[in-house]
């Protein structure tokens, strides 16, 4: 949703390709853009000057954006008028290394140059400088509640785990081996999946919580396999996966169970946002 | 095979994905439900749904909330499982074949050695009995151009690996149990691997970049490491024995 709302930010459509940034990047601007910065709610400094994240900012040609993590936020999303030039692949222009696809096909490096699509910057500014997310969100990223609660519903084998409420019942901590695959969970096992060991591979998504034989959850993001064999506990909601990719090592968690008609009014939100990203003029008036 | 005893067993869950469980252990004859259940839907509900997805004993309807409830979708399910039960799945999909060049043992397949000796056979028979069948794709999927197939002879159906390769090349052609696979693009994993083809198994410039499907056939065939070099890079789309 960051990367939506990024892009919204810039007057793009949603699905154009944003540079994704774990950690610290320096962009040299070769021209005039219009360019956002969205997710967690890291330092952003245009030249030497401090500017706000989840806001448009003119920048002109020459600028360096500099962009430093706080803490606030893991993943942060640069989007810039007129869009990150890349081929869609499959439907998508998301960079996978691991297939070594999308785009570069690798992360960037420095001295990598970016082909930005034509679009006239002054005329950008003049329809989106007034832009802003709704504030609920962006306080949400800048100091995400901690723990924070996961909504999830039943997954494919939450009957063959007796002890699941354990998962329900306790506070678990992002560990440092979490990348875009999946978030692996330190906290109470589940003995139950020891017994279990390999099932028959299921098709695997973003969301799922998967439970190996050590018993400590892992859960799908968005470079999720698409078949497991490990016991999938629970489903975590898209809106929540959103909100949990945004946690560094170190920051809790906990889970909801809700039931389906719950989840489906939430993914009908979420794809709906997606689709529109929530904005508003200035003035606090609706846009869209 | 166990069974429950309404057939299948079905979870909604995320908001958005119908499961549906065919059964609980691997057998051909489940991987047959499985197929003539996943092209039913494929037939009679694509347009409903976004995306039908199977795995080894079960399958994943993805679906859009807003355009139908996941209730609309597992009754349907419910009533293309009865329906399937009773065709042939001839009826549904004409497989096709494919044969899959092999380099066997050494720096191909570091585990031959292994299935030799937990089979008690020759590396020779080993290879043998690998390319003496006709295997059926079960499914695709884990990292793109996996293709997992069945069945292994018992007689050479060693299990997995206890801890998991980190990286694995591609090509490379794993038992694990009765199940033989070909990682299309390199990637961790826990598979015995006995050989490794030169064919580029998935392609995303191509379309589709994979040409195989589940329900196809697939046969290995042993090659020379001279032959390996000669081949290595070709489509397996394009390649013909």
């Amino acid at each position: 949703m960051s990367a939506v709302i990024a892009n919204a930010l810039v007057g793009n459509e949603p699905r154009v390709a944003v540079i994704e940034v774990f950690g610290a990047i320096a962009v040299h601007l070769l021209g005039d853009f219009v360019v956002s910065v969205t997710g967690g709610y890291p330092k952003v400094f245009l030249d030497d000057v401090e500017v706000e994240p989840w806001t448009p900012l003119y920048c002109r040609q020459g600028s360096t954006l500099r962009i430093s993590p706080t803490g606030a936020g893991r993943v942060h999303y640069v989007a810039v008028s007129g869009g990150v030039v890349c081929d869609e692949i499959l439907g998508s222009m998301s960079t996978y290394t691991r297939g070594a696809m999308g785009c570069f096909g690798r992360p960037l490096r420095p001295g990598d140059v970016l082909e930005i699509g034509s679009v006239d910057p002054a005329e950008v500014w003049e329809r989106v400088s007034d832009l802003v997310p709704p504030e609920q969100l962006v306080s949400r990223h800048a100091k995400p509640e901690a723990p924070l609660t996961l909504r999830a519903t039943l997954g494919i084998h939450t009957h063959l785990l007796e002890d699941v409420e354990l998962l329900l019942r306790n506070e678990y901590v992002v560990t440092p081996e979490s990348d875009r695959m999946g978030y692996r969970l330190d906290g109470e096992p589940l003995p139950s999946a020891k017994k279990l060991g390999r099932l028959p591979s299921v098709p695997t998504d973003r969301g799922y919580v998967q439970v190996p034989p050590d018993g400590k959850p892992i859960v799908l993001m968005s470079d999720s396999q698409t078949t497991g064999g490990y016991a999938v506990a629970l489903h975590v909601l898209p809106q929540d996966t959103d909100f949990l990719a945004q946690l560094n090592p170190g920051q809790k968690v906990r889970f909801k169970l809700v039931d389906i008609s719950e989840a489906e009014a939430s993914v009908r939100t979420y794809l709906e946002e997606v689709n529109k990203p929530p904005l508003y003029r200035k003035e606090l008036e609706y846009w869209g | 095979m166990s069974r429950k005893p309404s057939g299948i067993r079905v979870v909604r869950s995320g908001g958005y994905i119908v499961h549906i469980d065919i059964c609980e252990e691997v057998s051909m004859d489940c991987v047959k439900d499985m197929h003539k259940l996943y092209y039913s839907i494929k037939k009679e509900i694509a347009d409903l749904v976004d995306e039908i997805v199977p795995g080894v004993t079960s399958i994943a309807v993805y679906y859009d909330p807003r355009k139908i409830s996941g209730e609309a979708v597992e009754s349907k399910v419910r009533e293309l499982w009865l329906w399937s039960r009773s065709i042939d799945i001839a009826e549904l999909y004409k497989p096709r074949r494919f044969t899959i060049p092999v380099a066997y043992g050494g720096e191909f397949g570091p585990d031959l050695q292994f299935v030799s000796s937990w089979s008690k056979l020759s590396e020779e028979e080993v290879v043998k009995i690998h390319t003496s069948r006709v295997y059926t794709v079960i499914t695709l999927g884990f990292t793109p151009g996996f293709v997992y197939m069945g069945e292994v002879d018992p007689a050479i159906s060693a299990p997995r690996l206890e801890t998991p390769r980190v990286r694995i090349p591609k090509g490379s052609v794993g038992i694990a149990g009765r199940m033989t696979g070909v990682y299309g693009l390199e990637s961790p994993g826990g598979w015995r691997l006995i050989g490794r083809t030169p064919l580029t198994m998935f392609d995303y410039r191509k379309n589709p970049p994979i040409p195989i499907h589940p329900g196809d056939e697939v046969v290995f065939k042993s090659i020379r490491p001279e032959e390996f070099e000669k081949l290595f890079g070709v489509f397996v789309g394009d390649y013909s024995a």
